[in-house]
């Protein structure tokens, strides 16, 4: 392009009719004083800030709202009843002083029954218009139903709740009217009975719909709909409740506050993609002289953490990593998953990196909270 | 089918929490008769769309952890190139989607559109059509989309409420002023900004004879006789959408002609708080460039 020329193009224009050599001109200027930076003038591992606003619903049981630049989703958090005698494979559990299961092992008893009777159900909704190509009237995209997937797999691998707080249990002993809805202190009751009738059985069970909707999408929809069911669930806070036994049905308690869940751990997600100097077509034409690295140009590619539309649209490769710093101290960073997708760039060392911004980012969505 | 697209809960039916006791007495704070409750409207919520705006109405006693009682938010895409399937038209075509979200209601509300939820895009959809300048637009067509993420229901009435169908009412007042500021954000060309009022006739003690309220707060009253929603053009002085339900005494013949111009007041100060939104938009893109 001539310098003089009276055609030059605002840098929008330039943006819409090639994005991918404008961001690779952002990233790599031909003049060596300008800094290099995104698009969106952030560097490659610098990520959104996060705001986040709990306790906006009055018909949920908890709610969050949770806004990563110009990406904003609404996670709200139901509680509905479920019998035991409506669930089809029911087993009552071997043993019910079970403590919280700090492990989040997927083989302990409390995590199966989270499993087995589908405790949790959430649920991605992309469909409300938050972008040009999500419009309703479709039914869910493959993207709405892989990030509803990734949000339920992870709920459970996490252990973040533990199946304690979902029980509705059914006094047996004779004289109780207290209400107890799976408290702690029924230890002592357990010890004084007999051993051969058991004090309390599991009469239902809490079901928690956890729906998150989209009001607007700019790239990177996991992190922030994780951030949301995080904030949703830690807000959330269910009403005691009994299996009434003559009734033949669970009734909740409006005298006594209502009982926040006990949610273990701090889990949160970032997630970068990857950005190649060459475009996609000249890539594949190049593939067999990218393993000896002979060409330091074809070579090049730029990690950028919390994409945005512009970017995801340009960009094959997306890395995931979910961490956990809440141990905190000299105990180490636990990692509860690690995604990765769409082409060979990413190996063990840029993980290793990509898992020190994410302790960043922990810290980051920890003082938001 | 939706189903297999979706995390499904249990197969077994879920029951919504029922309580042992009714729920505590509502706060005596009465609703003025003749004022509408307060309005909170932001254009440019979802910037990548053509145009959206967020609408909030307040909740004069609030017992619960938000103030505010009615939360809708609407995108606008377009207009935007007809698919080359489309039969050739020469004026904008006009496609209205109007969406609960879940957790908008006491009901758990699920993800497939249903019946009501139809009615109140076709209602919305009449309502705008009388407003856009459509014959700029040839072979275009532009989508709004409305979402409630929260009904206006109150978390504390009596369980013994006569129906919800009240409540869309207020509801779709509330789509239309925010649909018309979404529009208005998008540059669509409109001949006036539309506003959506409702005025009911209730009683609001068994003993107390019928009254004319705007913007019912539909859990004060112990009956509601009839109710209206009106989409109005306040410069223009011309209603683009009328909708009646219920039934009159006979005894007043112009009862129906009050009703309706009391709706009327509710549309104009509706309308002034969408003007003053837009003013205010405007204003910060001045600022900016």
């Amino acid at each position: 392009m001539a310098a003089q020329s009276s055609l030059t193009l605002s840098s929008a224009t330039f943006a819409k009719l090639s994005p991918h050599p404008y961001l690779l001109a952002n990233l790599r200027p031909a003049d060596a004083s300008t800094p290099s930076s995104r698009t969106n003038g952030r560097q490659p591992t610098q990520a959104r800030p996060p705001a986040i606003n709990t306790s906006s619903l009055s018909h949920a049981h908890g709610s969050a709202v949770v806004r990563t630049g110009d990406t904003t989703v609404i996670c709200g958090v139901r509680g509905e009843t479920l019998a035991t005698s409506q669930i089809p494979n029911y087993r009552p559990p071997l043993s019910l002083s079970l403590s919280l299961s700090s492990t989040g092992d997927a083989s302990t008893p409390s995590a199966s029954e989270l499993l087995n009777y589908d405790l949790l159900v959430p649920n991605i909704e992309l469909a409300t218009g938050c972008a040009p190509e999500f419009l309703p009237g479709v039914p869910p995209t493959t993207l709405a139903q892989t990030l509803s997937t990734r949000v339920y797999s992870l709920l459970h691998t996490s252990g973040l709740l533990d199946v304690e707080d979902l029980r509705i249990y059914h006094e047996k002993s004779e004289g109780e009217d207290e209400d107890v809805g799976g408290e702690k202190n029924d230890e002592e009751m357990r010890d004084a009975d007999s051993v051969d009738v058991p004090a309390r059985e599991i009469g239902a069970y809490w079901v928690l719909y956890i729906d998150l909707l989209f009001i607007s999408l700019d790239g990177n929809p996991f992190d922030a709909a994780w951030a949301a069911v995080l904030a949703a669930l830690r807000d959330t806070k269910l009403p005691r409740a009994r299996w009434d036994a003559d009734r033949e049905m669970v009734l909740c308690s409006r005298r006594e506050p209502a009982v926040p869940l006990s949610i273990s751990g701090f889990p949160v997600a970032c997630t970068a993609a990857v950005f190649t100097a060459k475009e996609r077509l000249k890539q594949s034409q190049s593939q067999g002289r990218r393993a000896g690295g002979g060409d330091a140009a074809s070579a090049s590619f730029w990690i950028l953490v919390d994409p945005d539309r512009f970017e995801e649209s340009l960009c094959d490769e997306v890395v995931t990593i979910i961490v956990d710093c809440s141990a905190g101290g000299d105990q180490d960073t636990k990692i509860l998953g690690i995604s990765k997708s769409g082409g060979t760039i990413v190996g063990p060392e840029v993980i290793r990196r990509l898992a020190k911004v994410a302790e960043t980012r922990w810290q980051a969505f920890r003082d938001a909270f | 089918m939706a189903d297999r697209r979706r995390i499904n809960g249990p197969v077994g039916a879920t029951l919504p929490p029922i309580y042992d006791s009714p729920p505590g007495s509502r706060s005596s704070a009465e609703k003025p008769d003749n004022a509408i409750r307060k309005i909170f409207l932001k254009t440019g919520v979802t910037p990548s769309a053509s145009g959206s705006a967020y609408l909030e109405l307040e909740k004069p006693n609030a017992t619960g952890p938000s103030n505010t009682s009615l939360k809708l938010t609407c995108t606008v895409h377009g207009p935007r190139a007809l698919p080359r399937s489309a039969p050739f038209s020469p004026h904008i075509i006009l496609t209205t989607h109007v969406k609960y979200a879940p957790f908008a209601t006491k009901q758990r509300r699920g993800y497939l559109r249903d019946s009501s939820e139809r009615d109140l895009g076709v209602h919305l959809e009449t309502a705008l059509r009388g407003a856009i300048i459509a014959d700029r637009w040839p072979k275009s067509g532009v989508d709004i989309i409305v979402t409630i993420i929260e009904g206006d229901q109150d978390r504390n009435a009596p369980e013994s409420q006569r129906g919800d169908g009240w409540y869309t009412m207020n509801v779709l007042s509330g789509c239309i002023t925010v649909a018309s500021a979404a529009i208005a954000d998008a540059g669509i060309d409109c001949v006036d900004t539309v506003a959506g009022g409702v005025a009911a006739l209730v009683a609001k003690t068994p003993k107390s004879p019928p009254s004319i309220v705007l913007d019912p707060a539909i859990a004060d009253y112990h009956k509601i006789y009839a109710a209206c929603c009106i989409a109005y053009l306040p410069t223009r002085d011309e209603v683009t959408n009328v909708w009646f339900k219920g039934q009159l005494p006979g005894a007043d013949v112009m009862l129906y002609n009050n009703l309706v111009e009391r709706c009327l007041v509710a549309c104009r100060d509706a309308n002034r708080v969408v003007v003053m939104a837009l003013k205010k938009t405007i204003n910060a893109e001045q600022e900016v460039s």
